[in-house]
């Protein structure tokens, strides 16, 4: 009985094989390109990224193994605990100041009678910007002395002139509210599709149930929002750890190291010291702390589109 | 204002026949006056320091509206950097980064979508995660253009357009939403995959590839990043041009201004034919994730 069992497998396996073979070669041969693109310019980088943070390099040959040395070496860096609250400080100021301003405004915008479709361009219009120039034109208007347009802003209303970017406490929030400008009108327009999808029934039959604005703002529209909302944030929060080239282009990190973040560091060590290991070592230190927030997004991905 | 008319949304016309919900609806519509000229401002002020004659520039207090227009530091900026060489490069790499983006990630996608062979779930997943982790692998990726011969070349961006994970959910996103019954009639038919491809889901697939060219072309015209790392100063596009301008020393005030508007001006052009497009598309993104 077993024997039999065998030999029949064994008999009907190469037809087998050639007929997934053939259902399969159609899909496989369109994938090939993109699954081989991916492998060299995606998957291989990161798997060779992390098994060479273990690794003495030579240039970007490994030459010994050296287990967590460089890890060691990046977290005891003087400067990565200051880089890491930093990274922290980017996005909580991005929750506070970029996180609830496009929800607010789409609710009120999807109230109003006219303008709706100019207040939506005038709104997205900083998002079509390049980031370069975003930065470069928020740098002259952050500028010190006379030439800055918010000191002659507040010249004109007799004020002193102020210090903007060269002041250590107010650089992160200065560059948040900068990147909140350019992605605010992006955020906005998602908030407003989803509003437009609450079904008006439900509002009519709380009138009738005599339910005041407020308890219609939280018991229908923050409800039926909810899911982009959670969406958005996490979607927020995963981009701005990562900041790197708004901190590269406004203050390069500085002053004195006060708008540094990991993103930074890292491309620092990879491009400005030429530290291939360090920037291996924290590339992996961002990435586990990355992976955490992705599987929170990926959960509530899954739960929101089912 | 035609009150009476609002049926929909939060406030309708039952509340706004009291004044303290009138005064809400005008409150709110200051906000927004107010947030939309912070969206402007900044646009604008470039836009008047460009052609704002040098001696207002670097006078003391400087004016913030020009008492005069010269539209000659738009000419000077221009041929003082050369900028129609960066126009170029920009227009280069966008052409062979649109081609890769919609080539490869579209008919990636489609595989995914509607052949759905052996390993579709595993790729799927891979796709997810590398959509969401994308500043970890610099250095390796560098080394790998490196030995690949890239520096110096655009064929490295191209091909990283060609590789972008949430295009290739986005194309099978739309795929998806394609009746199978179209496919299965063409295969009854005879036609071959490839053909069906092109004959078929191409002419229906206008709309995605009009949102992934525009988020192609808008991405390619910021990207900063790599082409800094890759790009030889002859080559370089409009974004990393920028860059290089702001540190250096023989450009004035005014000059660098009037370059900031070059390069905003085309995403702009675009923006005034497409924002449509560019709404839907943005919402599109926002809901599929």
């Amino acid at each position: 009985m077993k024997n039999n069992t065998k030999k029949q497998f064994s008999g009907a396996f190469p037809s087998v094989f050639k007929k997934t073979l053939k259902r399969n070669m159609p899909g496989w041969t369109l994938l090939l390109p993109s699954i081989v693109l991916f492998i060299v310019i995606v998957w291989r980088p990161i798997i060779v990224g992390v098994l060479y943070s273990f690794f003495k390099l030579n240039g970007f040959h490994p030459v010994g193994f050296v287990g967590f040395d460089n890890f060691i070496k990046v977290i005891t860096d003087s400067n990565f605990i200051k880089t890491l609250f930093n990274t922290f400080k980017y996005v909580i100021w991005s929750l506070i100041i970029g996180f609830p301003l496009p929800l607010l405004t789409a609710v009120m915008l999807n109230e109003m009678l006219a303008g709706k479709q100019y207040f939506k361009i005038s709104t997205y219009l900083p998002g079509i910007i390049p980031g370069i120039a975003v930065c470069l034109i928020w740098k002259t208007l952050y500028g010190e002395g006379d030439g800055g347009l918010l000191n002659m802003l507040l010249a004109k209303l007799n004020m002193g002139s102020a210090t903007w970017l060269a002041d250590g406490n107010k650089v992160i929030p200065l560059i948040v509210v900068m990147m909140s400008w350019q992605g605010f009108g992006g955020t906005l327009i998602m908030y407003l599709a989803s509003l437009q999808g609450i079904n008006q029934e439900l509002y009519e039959a709380a009138r009738i149930d005599g339910a005041g604005f407020f308890k219609r703002f939280t018991h229908i529209l923050l409800p039926h929002m909810s899911g982009i909302i959670l969406l958005v944030l996490v979607r927020q929060i995963i981009s701005v750890f990562q900041v790197t080239e708004q901190p590269l282009i406004m203050t390069d990190g500085g002053p004195n190291g006060a708008s540094l973040t990991l993103g930074l560091t890292n491309w620092r060590y990879a491009f400005k010291f030429g530290q291939y290991e360090k920037s291996l070592a924290l590339g992996v230190v961002a990435f586990l702390i990355l992976i955490g927030l992705s599987i929170i997004y990926h959960i509530l991905d899954k739960k929101i589109n089912d | 204002m035609k009150f009476n008319e609002k049926t929909d949304g939060l406030i309708n016309f039952s509340d706004l026949k009291k004044t303290r919900f009138k005064l809400l609806y005008w409150t709110m519509f200051a906000i927004l006056i107010f947030i939309s000229l912070i969206c402007i401002i900044p646009i604008l002020w470039v836009v008047i320091s460009a052609i704002k004659p040098m001696d207002e520039m670097y006078r003391v207090p400087p004016t913030i509206i020009p008492e005069s227009l010269d539209f000659n530091v738009l000419k000077n900026a221009w041929q003082k950097v050369q900028f129609g060489k960066y126009f170029l490069n920009s227009f280069i790499l966008i052409a062979g980064a649109w081609v890769c983006d919609v080539f490869f990630n579209g008919i990636c996608g489609y595989a995914l979508s509607r052949l759905k062979p052996k390993g579709t779930n595993l790729i799927m997943t891979l796709l997810f995660w590398t959509m969401l982790i994308s500043g970890i692998s610099m250095v390796p990726l560098y080394e790998t253009f490196v030995t690949l011969g890239g520096v110096g070349h655009f064929w490295p961006l191209w091909l990283q357009a060609g590789c972008n994970a949430f295009n290739v959910m986005l194309f099978r996103n739309f795929f998806n939403s394609i009746p199978m019954a179209y496919i299965e009639a063409a295969r009854i038919d005879g036609l071959s995959e490839i053909k069906i491809f092109f004959k078929i889901i191409v002419p229906l697939s206008i709309p995605v590839i009009m949102v992934v060219t525009i988020f192609s072309v808008s991405h390619q015209w910021s990207n900063f990043m790599w082409p800094y790392l890759l790009l030889g100063e002859d080559k370089i596009p409009v974004a990393v041009k920028l860059f290089m301008i702001d540190s250096s020393e023989n450009i004035m005030d005014n000059e660098k201004m009037a370059i900031m508007l070059f390069s905003i001006l085309p995403p702009a052009i675009m923006y005034c034919f497409f924002s449509k497009r560019i709404m839907g598309g943005v919402s599109m993104t926002g809901i599929k994730g």
